[in-house]
């Protein structure tokens, strides 16, 4: 096992830039996820540490081994890849065996590691099977045996769970989190699936037009998040934009808003505010009102039932603001209705407009 | 990153050699056909004059007549024949009809020196005998395979639902097939036609083995002329083929992609 | 197609029938008769229509098995079949790969048309082609002789390496066609899965590429030796006294010596080398699909 550190890795693909300047420290043992839209890098980046491409500057380095030089299979990571990539040649055993027998492992060797990775990923029976005649969940694990049984030091995963459907999808995240906790491997994680991001990884890292965004455990960029980018991409958000004040912003209609998160801006400068629907409470009537929080009033515009929670959306001086209220059976709202819109500036977080 | 660079370097350098081992000879023949010397001495003067003198040469042009009209008869049927087999096998499910597909193969598969000898002794013992309608017979033989596989090839692209929407809309069969079925297959149809053209205007076995001395078709009296001696009249008459047949190739893979897009 | 074709089942031949019949017909009197007349006269000591008075007879087999003539051509035949085809493989697998692999776009789909494109060109011409090359005094003697700064002779006309070359060009575009096709079907991922597991580019060449595009090459394979092996033209024009093949003995059965019945036998003896080997050939271009 080993961490990875890429510093100050670009690369480009003519005109595009795919990699600009990035740096992250992917911690040993660690489960991290590469979060972005398509487009932004993230599977770029895992090619650069997978060996695949070879970044134009910057360094990577694996177990503190720079690495830039040094072609993928001397590498030794796995990786599993987003159409699993199994031989078709190969039954299913032969495709874990693959690994150890390129290294011209003793046959014992590999049969005994091979029943093992086998039975990790709860495929024990199936080793004398073609990968045409799995199911798509046991491909799956089966690309994940062959990516860890050679004992990498670090599994990259290119949208593994991709090509599942939703409940298999599931499934597979509570397993792949199993089994890299029972091995302890340094795992990094692509995806553009925020839920999964959210879900499984210690750290996760935003990328945007092959840039880092920003980067940290998941309740803090959820909590946290340094910009709009960053806000809306992970979880939903509600945003004010407006000029920066002693503990807020000020709307150009003049509403203060406090914000109790965030960095400290300079009086003026333009900024805005980033509140997740779930903080903000909605009732018909101002209610005892706290000194501190903030208020707005609007007029619901739609409500979506979605079973345990409630989506209404207010419309509020041309803007219409998200919020999701848990399904108590009480407080339910109708279109049209006019309503008090209440939050505590600790939900608040203020944002540097980007400049 | 620098090795591979360098591999492909070298993958692409290899191609260009292997074009150049497949384009040279016939770049060259094609050369020697302009030069003045007719022993293909150096240094290059240049000359149509064999060409003129193709022009004289009547054995040569009534070959190359039979050989242009044997090759768009067989086009016609072999296009029309190979179309309507390949409607009938896309369209209707009966016994032996894998037997019937599997059956393409042999004209195919087989060499034509067997294909042509076996013609010669049949079409001998049954009073066809040999000359140009014996070709006919025997070149559009040869060309149907191809049709039938490149237009159901064709097919295969087409929705069956296309044909079940037009007749709930209330057209027959034949208004079907005229107005949905054939418009959609025809870039099918028309590489198919352009294969069956090629495979008769360039077929030398079968067509050597069923001439007779006054009726026969150009490769075969190519080849007569090459087993006489070289000449560069038989450059300049190859030249043009070749020009031919590769002009209604590319015309072809305007209409029939082999390597699939991607 | 199988559920639409489900529907139309009941009675599907009669509607068939008249779309199908005259091609089958055509392809039954221009094919399958004259390859069963074949069988038949090769057990024939004359042909019945001479004249002269004809019987069936085992005689025209036992010359192939008797004179060890035939036999050994053959032998020579299969063998120049087998050596054409392994040219064919060495020089137009790496060739296939490469457009597979590694050309991509447009220049990819321009050059791999440029591959294929003679392969419709008259292969007569261009065996004629390679006649102007190789012969003393052509162009490869003078072009090399202008190189070399000394004298060499160049003369391969009329040699076996001439008929390997002509063949050789002929037929590698067969199989730069046929692997080609299985190369580009092979998934990027799996190159790339290969690596990741520790294999080195020869290793995942050995272990994945050349399995998986198997059929390709089997196909190739097949498509080139079948005809090679039935080859006259190409051994008589460039291999003048030394191209005497099994094909140029068949031919002259035909044009030369007018033993009709030999002929045939010698034929059908041909044929039923090629559909053993294309039976053998099968299994694995049955596994591609």
């Amino acid at each position: 096992m080993a961490g990875v550190t890429v510093s100050e890795v670009s690369r480009r693909f003519g005109a595009h830039k795919a990699l600009d300047n990035v740096s992250i420290d992917f911690a040993d043992g660690g489960f991290y996820a590469l979060l972005g839209p398509s487009g932004s890098g993230k599977t770029t980046l895992l090619r650069q540490i997978a060996g695949f491409d070879f970044p134009d500057s910057g360094r990577i380095s694996i177990g503190g081994e720079s690495v830039e030089r040094v072609p993928v299979e001397k590498r030794r990571i796995g990786m599993v890849f987003q159409n699993y990539a199994l031989f078709p040649n190969m039954s299913v055993a032969d495709n874990v065996a693959f690994g150890l027998s390129v290294r011209g492992e003793a046959k014992a060797v590999i049969a005994t590691e091979v029943q093992r990775a086998l039975d990790l990923v709860q495929l024990g029976k199936l080793g004398g099977r073609r990968p045409h005649q799995l199911s798509g969940g046991q491909r799956q694990r089966v690309a994940l045996a062959r990516a860890i049984v050679t004992k990498p030091r670090v599994l990259l995963l290119d949208e593994p769970l991709g090509a599942l459907d939703k409940a298999l999808r599931v499934d597979m995240q509570i397993e792949l989190k199993r089994i890299q906790r029972e091995i302890g491997i340094t795992t990094i994680f692509v995806t553009h699936d925020q839920e999964e991001a959210l879900t499984m990884s210690d750290r996760i890292g935003i990328l945007r037009d092959g840039r880092l965004v920003q980067e940290g455990p998941p309740e803090e960029i959820y909590d946290r998040p340094k910009s709009e980018f960053a806000a809306t991409f992970l979880g939903d958000a509600n945003i004010f934009r407006g000029d920066a004040t002693a503990n807020g912003i000020r709307l150009p209609d003049g509403t203060a808003i406090a914000a109790g998160v965030g960095d400290r801006l300079a009086a003026g400068a333009k900024a805005s505010c980033a509140v997740r629907p779930e903080r903000i409470q909605i009732a018909t009537d101002a209610g005892a009102t706290d000194g501190d929080a903030n208020v707005l009033r609007g007029q619901v515009s739609k409500r979506i039932f979605a079973g345990n929670n409630s989506t209404y959306f207010v419309d509020r001086a041309g803007q219409t603001l998200k919020v999701i209220v848990q399904n108590t059976g009480l407080d339910r709202l109708a279109e049209g209705q006019d309503v008090v819109l209440r939050w505590s500036p600790e939900s608040t977080v203020l944002i540097a407009a980007a400049g | 990153m620098a090795t591979t660079r360098i591999l492909e370097g070298l993958g692409r350098l290899y191609v260009f050699m292997l074009l150049a081992f497949l384009y040279l000879p016939i770049i060259i023949m094609a050369l020697m056909s302009f030069n003045a010397s007719p022993f293909y001495q150096l240094p290059f003067e240049w000359t149509v004059d064999w060409y003129q003198s193709l022009w004289q040469n009547g054995q040569l042009i009534s070959a190359t007549w039979n050989s242009l009209e044997i090759a768009v008869i067989t086009t016609i049927i072999s296009v029309v024949l190979g179309t309507a087999a390949s409607l009938a096998l896309y369209r209707y499910e009966f016994r032996g009809k894998k037997l019937l597909q599997a059956l393409l193969f042999p004209p195919i598969a087989i060499p034509w020196l067997i294909t042509g000898t076996a013609m010669l002794i049949f079409f001998f013992g049954v009073g066809i005998g040999r000359g140009l309608f014996a070709i006919l017979l025997g070149h559009v033989a040869l060309a149907l395979p191809y049709v039938i596989v490149v237009v159901s090839a064709r097919l295969q692209t087409f929705a069956p639902e296309l044909e079940e929407a037009a007749r709930s809309l209330g057209a027959n069969q034949w208004q079907v097939t005229a107005r949905v079925t054939l418009p959609w297959i025809m870039p099918g149809v028309i590489a198919g036609g352009l294969f069956a053209f090629a495979v008769s205007f360039d077929q030398f076995v079968v067509s050597y083995f069923l001439s007779t001395p006054g009726q026969t078709t150009l490769p075969v009296e190519i080849y007569a002329a090459i087993r006489k001696g070289f000449t560069p009249e038989i450059n300049a008459v190859s030249t043009i083929i070749i020009v031919v047949s590769m002009a209604l190739m590319l015309l072809t893979a305007r209409f029939f992609k082999f390597g699939g897009e991607k | 197609m199988a559920a639409h074709g489900a529907v139309a089942a009941r009675g599907g031949l009669r509607k068939a029938l008249p779309l199908l019949a005259p091609a089958y017909l055509w392809l039954t009197v221009a094919i399958f008769l004259p390859l069963s007349a074949m069988v038949f006269f090769s057990f024939m000591t004359d042909l019945p229509l001479t004249g002269k008075p004809w019987a069936f007879t085992l005689g025209n087999y036992a010359a192939f098995f008797s004179q060890s003539l035939y036999l050994t051509l053959l032998l020579a035949s299969l063998r120049l079949g087998l050596e054409v085809t392994l040219w064919c493989i060495v020089i137009g697998y790496p060739a296939a790969y490469v457009l597979a692999k590694v050309l991509k776009g447009r220049s990819r789909e321009a050059i791999f048309l440029l591959v294929i494109l003679p392969f419709w060109s008259n292969g007569l011409v261009r065996i004629f082609s390679w006649a102007m090359v190789l012969r003393e005094g052509g162009i490869l003697d003078t072009a090399l002789n202008a190189v070399l700064p000394f004298k060499i002779n160049i003369d391969l006309m009329y040699s076996y390496p001439a008929v390997i070359i002509g063949l050789v060009h002929s037929y590698v575009p067969y199989m730069v066609l046929t692997c080609y096709l299985t190369l580009q079907a092979i998934d990027d991922s799996l190159i790339e899965a290969g690596r990741s597991l520790g294999a080195s580019r020869l290793q995942v060449l050995k272990r994945v590429i050349i399995p998986l595009s198997m059929p390709g090459l089997v196909a190739g394979a097949a498509l080139i030796f079948v005809p090679v092996v039935g080859s006259f033209m190409e051994p008589r024009i460039l291999g003048g006294r030394t191209g005497t093949f099994y094909g140029t003995v068949i031919e002259d059965q035909f044009v030369a010596v007018f033993n009709w019945p030999l002929g045939a036998a010698l034929s059908f003896i041909l044929l039923a080398v090629v559909l053993v080997i294309l039976a053998v050939a099968s299994p694995v271009l049955r596994r591609a699909t």
